[in-house]
């Protein structure tokens, strides 16, 4: 037993306050709106430590792109901006959800509340499920951080010199960069590494789907069985979002290209492939990915955060323990998704689209 | 222990502030502590953990200045010596001053100053000390790891290229960095929505003032530190080429990054101890604070200016010149807010009737040495004598006189004058002056000298010097000596006092702030109902009671005599 609780026993034996006995209430507040104001101001202050907590990364991003604007003019064509937009508008109606969610709660509408925060639960899924195939892409094509990048105009020599000349030099050392990419071509290399993930997710669905059945049916398990629930959702919603690039990422391949074409959309993303004049690639362009992952990254692992924070939602909302005057909760987690949401709404501009 | 008081005997007819059921018996077993949410509990484990990270760092300092006893090696070799600056540099900044006042004092003490049962957030606040725990692990883990060798700043790039455990130790600053967040929002939150009837922002006590200060410097500037840790550890394992010139990145980007947390950080170092002497000192001079309004502002003022001369740790780093003069000037103005201070101080004094404790010696040992402190900050603001005095003894002998000899002596003066309220215990005043002047004698010593030195161009962090800076080295390292056995006595002193010292009255100093109106030590949850707060600083509201042995209400003076102390006990 800890101590707060102990003395609260204590002091029971003369208090005149009443309301100490609402467990909704904390022993060290007057009243339910001393509470709710206090968490209220608190969040709010917790949001702007994130948002310093990322200004190290605008910061870096500023300067950098002061410094080195053509490096950030080069590889921001490597994004794939439908793919960003697409996650824009998930992580949009996600939001709505979210705020609809709080004003279910504020009218103590629990299933509204449920069906609200299940939503943005799944939406939070299919972004994480979309950023995963993109980021799994942008390794296959080697545009990874400074350290680890890789040049696209490489896979470009490659592809130019491995028709021209059969025999030459520069053709074995084709056929050996190709023969390290295996027989796939790379998009199909993604679709393999995706698809470890993908038979992780499916397991997953399938253990949480037993999982929800079985203790659904027992009174006592609920708070099991709606953690099940919120795995399965996010499961299900990773894979929606997975399965959702890959089908859009085939019918952008499927444009009865020409050989050529085909040929530099399987070695440089198709996007770039097309192009009539390129831009010449700069000194540093590894610079732009290293920030591109750093931020969408950290951005990522919020994202994780919230969703750990919504299931724990969930399993409160189903438990009854939202009222007309005690729904803080909710609107704090929201007040944090909101500005998880914010954020990206800054990095999808600021990353995707440079022109 | 203490006798419980019949609540059947007329003579224990107190309120319940007065009981004799407090936070340190209410409940026992390891559990009641690890898992507490009481913030005087998780207040005094913060304590036991800074005062043993201060031994550490302390025992590390020992080593450095015994090696500086001769240019040539005494006790390690120069790579040693290297690890051993850097460890004693990170443990004493981020395990010891930086949660020293306001995670360990600011804890026990804010709700209470508040007449509120606890922070705002107890679970965060308990957390807050685990995260605290965790970072101080990590720290150990990178003394077990091959060491630290970077100096406390981190700089790159030697920081990407070394093979110590910078990874580890940036982990740890990480996750202290947290720490700090989660005591400074909880802090801020407290503050803003639990102060008692009658207690409006200007009728807080000063200290409350600068921790709502302190707090606000936490909140802004550390998650800059977490993001620039959190960089530099990536860079470190994937080469992502952000710090790295090699890869295309900017070192002094990180230095700017860094600074911009660890300038305003030496201000969450220095302003609640501020805070701790405007208590001090308006308490043991029994008169009221003088310049209430501008003690106030000028927290406020000085977290608002240490956002903007981060600059000035950097001026032969190669930024513009502009920059540097702009850098330069705002690093002047903020001598005008502590010279408030300092001038409010001395003017409260005035006519005052002076007690000289151990808490009111400490806190005239921090004017002293603040007053040095920042005076000398003024010659490396100027821009000219800086280039010349730049990473010379000059700029250690200062920063120590800032955050040694001014925020460790406010945490000082803080233990002492609320170690009756802490403990429910009086220390040995003879010893604890004794220490006091120890300190204050052995600091000085240690660091006087060092002055000397950097302006006659003794390098810092140098393993050597020239033979004709041995007599002051000498000098400086016998100072250390004398300030290590001190403080070794400080905390002696208090730690006996647990066993054989006096039961300490509710109200020893005659305070007129809420924490003494409740029993010392204060019952579990300190307040059954917000108490009515009025001007912290009317002395005149308390008398000193002879039987009792410290001050009671004025209004109940007559009530009180004959019958037994505040807190219950049989007078000695």
């Amino acid at each position: 037993m800890n101590t707060a609780a102990t003395t609260t026993t204590d002091e029971h034996a003369d208090s005149h306050d009443h309301e100490h006995h609402d467990p909704r209430l904390a022993h060290h507040f007057d009243s339910h709106q001393q509470q709710f104001d206090t968490g209220k101001l608190g969040i709010w202050l917790f949001l702007v430590t994130e948002v310093l907590f990322f200004s190290g990364l605008f910061g870096f991003y500023a300067v950098y792109r002061s410094l080195h604007p053509e490096v950030f003019l080069y590889a921001s064509q490597f994004l794939d901006t439908v793919l960003g937009a697409a996650n824009t508008v998930v992580l949009l109606f996600s939001s709505l959800t979210m705020a609809w969610g709080v004003r279910c709660a504020q009218l103590g509408q629990t299933r509204g509340l449920l069906v609200c925060l299940v939503t943005t639960l799944a939406c939070a899924a299919i972004f994480l499920g979309v950023k995963s195939f993109e980021y799994t892409e942008k390794a296959h094509h080697g545009l990874l951080w400074a350290g680890m990048y890789q040049s696209p105009e490489h896979h470009e020599a490659d592809a130019a010199a491995a028709p021209a000349a059969e025999h030459g030099e520069t053709a074995e050392h084709a056929h050996t960069a190709a023969a390290d990419h295996g027989d796939e071509s790379l998009f199909e290399k993604t679709k393999h590494t995706l698809s470890y993930m993908t038979t992780v997710l499916w397991v997953v669905i399938v253990l949480a789907g037993i999982a929800f059945g079985v203790f659904i049916k027992k009174p006592g398990k609920m708070t099991l069985a709606t953690v099940a629930g919120c795995v399965l959702i996010s499961a299900f919603g990773m894979m929606l979002g997975t399965y959702a690039s890959i089908g859009y990422h085939h019918f952008g391949h499927a444009e009865k290209p020409t050989d050529e074409e085909i040929q530099m959309a399987e070695t440089v993303p198709a996007e770039y492939a097309k192009q009539k004049e390129k831009v010449p690639e700069p000194a540093l362009a590894g610079t732009f990915f290293s920030v591109y992952f750093c931020m969408t990254g950290l951005h990522a692992i919020h994202i994780i955060g919230g969703m750990i924070a919504i299931s724990w939602l969930i399993v409160r909302t189903v438990h009854g323990a939202f009222t007309t005057y005690y729904f803080g909760a909710v609107d704090f987690v929201g007040l944090y998704w909101h500005l998880v949401d914010l954020i990206w709404i800054y990095l999808f501009p600021l990353l995707y689209l440079i022109n | 222990m203490a006798t419980v008081v019949d609540s059947s005997n007329p003579k224990s007819n107190f309120p319940i502030q007065y009981r004799e059921l407090n936070y340190l018996n209410c409940s026992k077993g390891w559990k009641s502590w690890f898992f507490t949410l009481d913030h005087k509990r998780i207040g005094i484990m913060y304590l036991i953990g800074v005062t043993t990270s201060f031994f550490l760092g302390g025992l590390f300092a020992m080593l450095l200045r015994t090696e500086l006893l001769s240019p040539s090696r005494i006790l390690m070799g120069a790579d040693s010596y290297n690890q051993m600056f850097t460890l004693h540099g990170a443990i004493m900044t981020f395990l010891v001053i930086i949660p020293g006042v306001p995670a360990a004092i600011g804890n026990i003490i804010l709700p209470i100053m508040l007449g509120a049962k606890d922070v705002a957030f107890p679970r965060m606040n308990l957390g807050s000390f685990y995260l605290w725990m965790f970072g101080a692990f990590f720290f150990l883990a990178a003394i077990v790891l091959g060491g630290l060798d970077t100096g406390w700043t981190f700089y790159t790039p030697y920081s990407i290229t070394t093979s110590t455990a910078v990874i580890t130790a940036l982990m740890g600053v990480f996750i202290l960095g947290f720490s700090s967040i989660f005591t400074g929002l909880n802090f801020i939150v407290t503050i803003h929505t639990m102060r008692p009837p009658g207690m409006t922002w200007f009728k807080m006590p000063l200290f409350l003032w600068a921790l709502y200060a302190t707090a606000l410097i936490q909140i802004l500037a550390t998650p800059v530190l977490g993001i620039t840790g959190l960089l530099l550890i990536v860079e470190r394992a994937f080469h992502i080429g952000i710090f790295d010139p090699a890869l295309g990145g900017d070192p002094v980007l990180f230095q700017h990054f860094f600074w911009f947390y660890s300038h305003p950080a030496v201000y969450v170092m220095i302003l609640p101890a501020m805070g701790v002497v405007s208590e001090v000192i308006a308490v043991h001079s029994r008169k009221h604070i003088f310049g209430y309004r501008f003690i106030a502002y000028s927290s406020i003022a000085i977290a608002a200016f240490g956002f903007l001369v981060w600059g000035h740790h950097m001026f032969v780093s190669g930024q513009s010149k502009v920059v540097a003069v702009v850098f330069s000037a705002i690093t002047f103005s903020v001598s005008i807010p502590s010279a408030i201070k300092v001038f409010n101080w001395l003017t409260t004094m005035y006519k005052g009737s002076i007690h000289f404790t151990t808490a009111m010696c400490y806190g005239l040992s921090f004017i002293f040495i603040f007053t040095i402190g920042g005076l000398t900050g003024l010659f490396l603001a100027t821009l000219a004598t800086d280039v010349h005095l730049h990473d010379t003894y000059f700029v250690v002998a200062h920063f120590h006189y800032v955050m040694m000899g001014s925020s460790l002596v406010g945490l000082f003066a803080a233990v002492h004058h609320w170690w009756p309220k802490i403990s429910g215990r009086m220390f040995n005043e003879y010893w604890g002056r004794i220490a006091c002047l120890g300190v204050f004698m052995g600091f000085n010593l240690t660091f006087f000298p060092q002055f000397l030195l950097g302006t006659r161009g003794m390098p810092r962090r140098y393993y050597t010097y020239l033979p004709e800076f041995q007599n002051l080295h000498i000098l400086s390292t016998m100072g250390a000596y004398l300030l290590g056995i001190s403080s070794t006595l400080m905390v002696a002193t208090l730690i006996y006092s647990i066993y054989h010292g006096k039961k300490a009255p509710a109200n020893p100093w005659g305070g007129a702030s809420l924490e003494w109106q409740c029993s010392s030590p204060p019952p579990g949850n300190n307040f059954d109902h917000p108490p009515l707060a009025g001007d912290p600083y009317v002395m005149e509201s308390v008398v000193y009671n002879e039987e009792i042995g410290g001050y009671v209400p004025a209004e109940c003076q007559g009530d009180n005599t004959g019958s037994v102390t505040a807190s219950g006990d049989k007078e000695v």
